[in-house]
């Protein structure tokens, strides 16, 4: 990896020189709370953001995507041409990064390559900056504090500066045409080590460090745990639209007026929606809040691991705030953690 | 797919890269959510709710390149209704055509059986790993279907029937629930008489026009019997069979990995991705849909 040092002064030519060459997103105040979207100018972004509302995912995987067009009529697929926009997402932190690579192994499958996916990933830049924890963030425990590859940029703060990772000969051209460019010292390193284990411990001690997951996930398969957490899923869906490694898509016809041709689009969709996994006929697979809860959480912190060989949870903590009832991984943990203290009685 | 072009939107043709004219298995890779049109050729009626249809695309290049294993699902379209995952009921060893085996259960399906001969469909696929025909070959064989489970498992019995030769004893258990709901009934009175399939249909309840047995699909397993170390067994059915099949197929003793079982999930996307049919860890749609007792019973959730 090659590293480089700017000064924070230099970030808003960084931008601009993105700016003359694509659409550049990035993190921005929205009342008490931040988004990801489309900026036209450096005084809009909010670099030092504690964490956004949703992940960045919706421009990997829109919430709603045109596969291609048909004719009813003829009952077949008409030629279909899609849009993407050559973007950088600016600002993004390590935990969504490696989200982003989360949803790289699924949708680049080499059995099975998704040729709308590929090409937004082709038409984006990635430009990660290092952050503080929240309450919520549990990135340290889920192997993914750090982002390795994945971007083309990473900026972590150093006081004044930016010791700046460069993971790309594009990314790599425009910062050294934007920004006074210099090599890191001893004097940037010692600083970089000192902002990483500020980091490291600022993490939320509450949340605990629970060992061998994947084994108490399946240990624990049964346990009446997964009624009371599940008992209280009101099925809405807010954990999975905000969760940056949640790609399920259910797949639907849509008719243009007069019902003679139309779209065929996939729409975000959520293993916690009642009907999920329900088959023809009407037998549900997973019919019970507790039944979703449990698969979900399931695949979160083990399943994934099992054929990924990484936890699909990065640890991010955006379903922990925006769930109504308390439900998430933090839960999981916790109820671990108990069970542990338990046993050892 | 995208160009380097930089400012405004960049078209992207997801269905061709340009450059030399594709194969046909380039094509249908080079995009898999897109269905090839398929022309119904043949609709037969099984039941009051069921009916067999036929098909064949109408591409030359996708007609040769698609090739099937039994126990496989192909994607099944009716633009501006959706998509359907159906499994084939055709044996591979027929070219050039696919059968499908469609009950009448929702909106779909309720348009499909309207549909007439000639009419155009889209198809993708085929998708998923199907029944272990090669591991097959050389042994015996116990089919256990139970109700609308016969179509998936009639491709399996149809290349058998095909290769007879290169398997040995093979036993074909068919449940219904009563002598209406037989599927296939004309091709299994002609089997009865025969001597290298043992055959048993069962019905639930019987009536006046049953002269098979009554009962449940696990009560041949009363008197079968089957060389264990030698037999591979494959069965396909609702949900509720499952257990006390397999429960009958480990008390013969047929090995864990030697039990076979197609699972029924709504597979949406068919490539592993769309999340519908996760079962455990496992995706149906490229992990399955067939799975062994063995993999079965290391999937939270499968049975």
């Amino acid at each position: 990896m090659l590293y480089r040092v700017i000064d924070r002064a230099d970030v808003p030519s960084l931008v601009a020189a993105f700016m003359e060459r694509y659409e550049v997103v990035a993190p921005v105040r929205r009342g008490e709370k931040y988004v990801f979207e489309a900026v036209s100018d450096f005084d809009e972004i909010a670099l030092d953001y504690p964490t956004t509302i949703a992940s960045p995912k919706k421009y990997f995987l829109p919430a709603t995507e045109t596969l291609f067009a048909f004719d009813a009529r003829e009952n077949a697929v008409t030629d279909y041409v899609d849009e993407v926009r050559p973007r950088v997402l600016f600002g993004v932190h390590a935990c969504d990064i490696n989200g982003i690579m989360n949803l790289n192994s699924v949708f680049n499958d080499p059995r099975y390559p998704d040729p709308y996916y590929r090409a937004h990933e082709d038409a984006t830049l990635i430009v990660g900056v290092s952050c503080t924890p929240t309450d919520t963030c549990f990135c340290h425990l889920m192997d993914s504090e750090e982002a390795r590859p994945g971007y083309d940029l990473f900026l972590n703060a150093i006081g004044d500066r930016y010791l700046v990772s460069i993971g790309s000969v594009t990314a790599a051209n425009i910062l050294e045409s934007a920004c006074d460019v210099r090599e890191a010292t001893d004097a940037d390193r010692a600083a970089f080590r000192a902002a990483t284990r500020a980091r490291q411990r600022a993490f939320n001690p509450a949340i605990p460090d629970v060992q061998e997951i994947p084994m108490l996930m399946d240990a624990f398969h049964e346990d009446a745990f997964w009624d009371e957490l599940g008992g209280r899923c009101l099925s809405c869906n807010a954990c999975a639209s905000v969760c940056p490694t949640c790609y399920c898509f259910d797949i639907r016809d849509t008719l243009d007026p007069g019902a003679e041709t139309g779209r065929r689009e996939r729409v975000w969709d959520a293993c916690t929606s009642p009907q999920f996994a329900m088959v023809a006929g009407g037998h549900n697979f997973r019919a019970t809040p507790a039944a979703r809860v449990r698969h979900r959480m399931y695949h979160k912190l083990n399943g994934f691991l099992a054929t990924h060989d990484r936890s699909l949870c990065v640890g991010c903590g955006r379903c922990a705030a925006a769930c109504k009832v308390d439900i998430s991984p933090i839960a999981v943990l916790e109820f671990f953690e108990r069970k542990g203290a338990d046993d050892g009685e | 797919m995208a160009s380097n072009a930089r400012g405004g939107a960049v078209a992207v043709h997801p269905y061709h890269q340009g450059g030399p004219a594709l194969t046909g298995a380039e094509l249908m890779a080079a995009n898999p959510y897109r269905p090839w049109p398929a022309r119904i050729t043949s609709i037969t009626e099984l039941t009051a709710t069921e009916k067999l249809f036929e098909f064949r695309f109408i591409d030359d290049a996708i007609r040769d390149a698609f090739c099937h294993a039994p126990g496989q699902f192909v994607e099944l379209s009716l633009f501006g209704v959706g998509e359907a995952p159906i499994s084939i009921s055709s044996s591979p060893t027929k070219k050039g055509f696919i059968e499908l085996c469609v009950r009448r259960a929702g909106r779909f399906t309720e348009r499909l059986h309207r549909m007439q001969c000639g009419e155009t469909v889209g198809i993708r696929g085929p998708f998923g790993r199907g029944f272990p025909l090669e591991a097959m070959r050389g042994h015996d064989v116990l089919l256990v279907a139970g109700g609308l489970g016969i179509a998936p498992l009639r491709s399996l019995i149809n290349n058998i029937h095909d290769c007879r030769s290169e398997f040995g004893k093979v036993t074909i258990i068919y449940g219904s629930r009563n002598p209406q709901e037989v599927m296939f009934r004309h091709q299994f009175e002609m089997w009865r008489h025969r001597k290298d399939f043992d055959l048993y249909l069962t019905v639930d309840h019987a009536d006046d026009t049953w002269d098979g047995e009554e009962g449940l699909v696990t009560k041949p397993f009363e008197h079968l019997e089957i060389d264990a170390a030698n037999t591979f067994g494959a069965l396909c059915g609702p949900p509720v069979m499952y257990r006390f099949v397999v429960q009958e197929m480990r008390k013969k003793g047929i090995p864990y990995d030697r039990i076979y079982m197609s699972f029924e999930r709504h597979m949406k996307c068919g490539v592993g991705k769309c999340g519908h049919c996760q079962v455990g860890h496992q995706y149906c749609c490229i992990d399955g849909p067939v799975f062994n007792y063995w993999e079965a019973k290391n999937i939270q959730g499968s049975m």
